[in-house]
């Protein structure tokens, strides 16, 4: 665990001033490499439509699928496609999800003249009872029913049916299947204790000032300055912090500058102004000391549309001219010290669990790393760029550390595969609302979170 | 009095810092003397909660030191935080004080930590203005008004940092002495105006020691110009602190024509934008600029006076086509190319590059209805 051989010094602090005290030097990077490469956008061209996202991940999972399904259901099994179905006949199909959904917020309801209705608000949770789900593949559609959960699949999961199709058009499903973990990777981690911080929702600009100091106590901690030097040495054993999303607060979103009249709003700045250029200090603090990649969150400065390019360095004018700032894109995948990392700032999970009745995080994060998809529901109801080469979410090879940001709270766990995959699951929690991070330990695959407090005005227990 | 506070004032190690407070906790208490001393301490450990091992870390006060140090299961580390004559209700005293203090140094703030990193160098100073630059560049195809600049660069982000247009180099130097500690306020400041796209030319920077004199002259801070509102017209500008020079135009062919730019030019152009933008200021009313560009104004002229084709000073008016028609002759050829179209290159320099720029610009400046001269 971390700062494990911290205690018999513990209390060495507590004396003289004593002579130069040891100063450590901070592990150096083992291994580096960026591999978000596939959510890099070159060019943008919205012109295209987003149809050819769906075609493209029909078309890059569907061997996967086929794969899996002669694996579970035997190898000669039938694979069709739906135009070649056959009434009464027991085949697996392979297609993409639609769930239908009465509550989904529609833009073609919100504009529709004849209905008046006032925009929907935003609910928590949009699913119902009669939902339907629907298999589509790269010709037809077909209804699903049977041994099928609806309520826990979202539209846009690619998955394989093994049913067979009734008289009336429906596809009466008896068993189905994911993708499954991905190829497993080499496993290159270091051998000694080294330490990976992972961090979201700093929350900054928020106007709260508890949270401050704790975000605060994490950079010291991280840089060395704070704990006897039991703690500085393991602080030492850090490489790496990765922040991940909502380094702004919702706070900084008001759109002001648009719902009030000019003359009001002319000379005020944005409230992410400030915050930024706090987030520039903070992130200064960190980058002396540490590599630090961040990552942009729903509340950010960056695009909307997922993948999330990386904050612009203008940004951050202090802190960019260090090596060690790195700006990466929303889903992140890297190669820490030989481990491979992938994550995202949490969109994609709170997005399923909008429309699933999945609620837990870690549980949302297993079943998309089962899916093989970083996020399925894109783009549907998740802002997405209209791929049509091909898709960079679908999970390819098999991550040693899959984690999400901004989730509620902590959460982690170790996932075995079957053909020796071991994947590190963690919910990072917001930073702002739980005072806690996650140190993940490289060596062996264990995550830890770390939590900090100060006293507030009324007595804490 | 935090140990960081501390260990910054004293210049020792934060360590240090630590037990000097501890020690003079000590003293004082042995002398009894009448002052009360509160103390906060930094606690550290492992403790076990909702099925995990949690690494805690809190800052407690010295009545609740004990009680936290029972709470945890394994004690990492102990030190004294801070010491203070009053009782703290809250920890914000004590985030103030830190803050303030890292906020003087922020540049060593790891200085005197514990840990020092081998890989956290500054960046070589080309590296920086390059990015800049082009990323003005590829920011000033932005066409979209959003109240909050968004920092995505459309489809050039990576582009851009990648070719480095090579004119631009030359704002390097310049950028690496002034920009680099300059938190860009004007990045953020431009909220409200739209980065807009300059529709006019670009001013391939090839002049680059001469822009360094240039700015060795006005400060940077003298061009970094306040925010711009939206232009009722196309003429929008974007407001950079390297801003002048590197803007790539819709249409290359300027691009190509000015590859020999000179000092002048690029002043010119300099001064262009600024007396473009601080009219573009002035009509909007904006006070707090007024008095600054006025001041910018009077040293730019003083500096340019040399130079033959510098446009004079224009007197402010409400519009940027009233300013441009008022402007005098010798500046006209310029001050045409300050159509409302567009932050255009002021020719500057050779009157052969000013009638080929013109020439060049002839379309725009009939689509905006307004002949241009020839020069």
């Amino acid at each position: 665990m971390f700062s494990e051989q911290a205690p018999p010094t513990a209390q060495g602090l507590l004396g003289p001033p004593s002579a130069e005290p040891p100063t450590f030097p901070r592990v150096p990077v083992l291994g580096y490499s960026d591999c978000s490469g596939p959510f890099q956008l070159a060019e943008r061209s919205f012109a295209r439509q987003y149809a050819h996202v769906y075609s493209v991940r029909l078309a890059g999972m569907r061997p996967v699928l086929e794969r899996r399904a002669r694996g579970l259901w035997g190898k000669d099994v039938l694979v069709r496609k739906l135009s070649e179905l056959q009434t009464g006949e027991k085949c697996c199909v392979v297609g993409t999800l639609f769930k239908a959904m009465q509550l989904q917020p529609s833009i073609l309801q919100e504009i529709s003249d004849e209905h008046n209705l006032v925009p929907q608000p935003p609910l928590p949770k949009y699913i119902q009872p009669s939902d339907e789900l629907i298999l589509e593949d790269e010709l037809q559609r077909i209804k699903l029913e049977g041994a099928i959960d609806v309520q826990r699949l979202v539209t846009g999961t690619i998955l394989a049916v093994y049913g067979s199709e009734q008289d009336d058009g429906r596809f009466v499903v008896e068993d189905h299947c994911l993708a499954d973990l991905p190829p497993p990777l080499p496993w290159n981690g270091p051998s000694s204790d080294r330490f990976v911080l992972l961090a979201s929702g700093l929350g900054l600009g928020s106007g709260s000032g508890e949270a401050l100091l704790g975000t605060q106590l994490l950079v010291d901690v991280v840089t060395g300055q704070l704990g006897a030097e039991g703690e500085q040495s393991c602080a030492a054993t850090i490489s790496r912090v990765i922040l991940a999303g909502n380094l702004l607060s919702q706070n900084t979103q008001g759109r002001d500058t648009i719902n009030k009249a000019r003359y009001l709003t002319k000379k005020t700045q944005a409230a992410s102004v400030e915050a930024v250029k706090m987030l520039d200090e903070i992130l200064l603090q960190l980058c002396t000391s540490v590599p630090v990649d961040v990552m942009p969150g729903e509340f950010d400065p960056a695009n909307y549309t997922l993948p999330q390019q990386p904050l612009h360095r203008c940004m951050l004018p202090l802190s960019s001219t260090y090596a060690t700032l790195h700006l990466v894109t929303n889903p992140y995948q890297a190669d820490l010290d030989g481990v491979r990392f992938l994550g995202t700032s949490g969109q994609n999970v709170s997005d399923i669990s909008k429309y699933s009745s999945m609620d837990d995080y870690l549980e949302i994060l297993e079943w998309t790393l089962l899916a093989g998809h970083i996020s399925p529901t894109a783009p549907d109801t998740l802002g997405c760029y209209p791929f049509y080469k091909s898709d960079p979410f679908i999970i390819t090879e098999c991550p040693q550390v899959y984690f999400c940001g901004n989730a509620p709270h902590f959460q982690s766990k170790l996932l075995q595969g079957a053909e020796g995959q071991r994947v590190l699951l963690v919910t990072v929690p917001e930073f702002s609302t739980t005072q806690t991070a996650c140190l993940i330990n490289l060596r062996d695959l264990t995550c830890q979170p770390i939590t900090f407090s100060s006293f507030g005005a009324e007595d804490e227990d | 009095v935090t140990y960081k506070w501390l260990s910054h004032t004293l210049g020792v190690h934060v360590n240090q810092a630590k037990q000097m407070l501890y020690d003079y906790v000590e003293r004082k208490r042995r002398e009894n003397s009448g002052a009360q001393l509160h103390v906060t301490y930094l606690v550290a450990g492992n403790l076990l909660q909702n099925g995990h091992v949690c690494h805690k870390i809190a800052v407690v006060r010295e009545d609740k030191l004990e009680a936290m140090k029972s709470k945890l299961s394994t004690i990492a580390s102990v030190h004294v935080y801070s010491i203070q004559k009053a009782l703290l209700k809250d920890s914000s005293p004590l985030y103030n004080t830190d803050y303030d203090i890292v906020k003087t140094n922020l540049h060593n703030c790891s200085k005197f930590s514990a840990i020092h990193c081998d890989a956290a160098v500054r960046r070589i100073q080309p590296d920086i203005p390059r990015a800049q630059t082009s990323l003005q560049g590829s920011s000033q195809r932005e066409s979209d008004t959003d109240a909050l600049r968004t920092p995505t660069t459309n489809g050039h982000g990576p582009l851009a940092a990648k070719h480095p247009p090579q004119p631009q180099k030359g704002i390097m130097g310049m950028f690496a002495a002034k920009a680099a500690s300059k938190p860009q306020d004007t990045n953020k400041e431009t909220k409200a105006e739209a980065p807009s796209v300059s529709t006019a030319s670009s001013k391939p920077p090839t002049k680059n020691n001469i822009i360094k004199n240039f700015f060795g002259k006005a400060a940077m801070n003298k061009l970094k110009v306040n925010p711009v509102p939206e232009q009722p017209k196309e003429e929008k500008e974007v407001v950079k602190p390297s801003v002048a020079v590197a803007e790539p135009e819709s249409s290359p062919n300027p691009v190509v024509e000015k590859p020999g730019k000179r000092t002048e030019s690029a002043r010119i152009q300099q001064k262009d934008r600024k007396s473009k933008m601080k009219h573009v200021d002035r009509s909007d009313n904006e006070e707090e600029t007024d008095p600054e560009n006025a001041k910018k104004k009077r040293k730019r002229i003083k500096q340019l006076e040399s130079d033959s084709s510098d446009e004079e000073d224009v007197p402010p008016s409400p519009t940027p086509e009233e300013e441009k028609a008022l402007s005098p002759p010798p500046a006209a050829d310029l001050k045409t190319e300050l159509e409302p179209a567009s932050m255009e290159v002021s020719a500057g320099g050779r009157k052969r590059k000013r009638k080929r720029v013109l020439k060049s610009k002839m379309f725009i400046d009939k689509e905006e209805g307004y002949m241009g001269k020839a020069g």
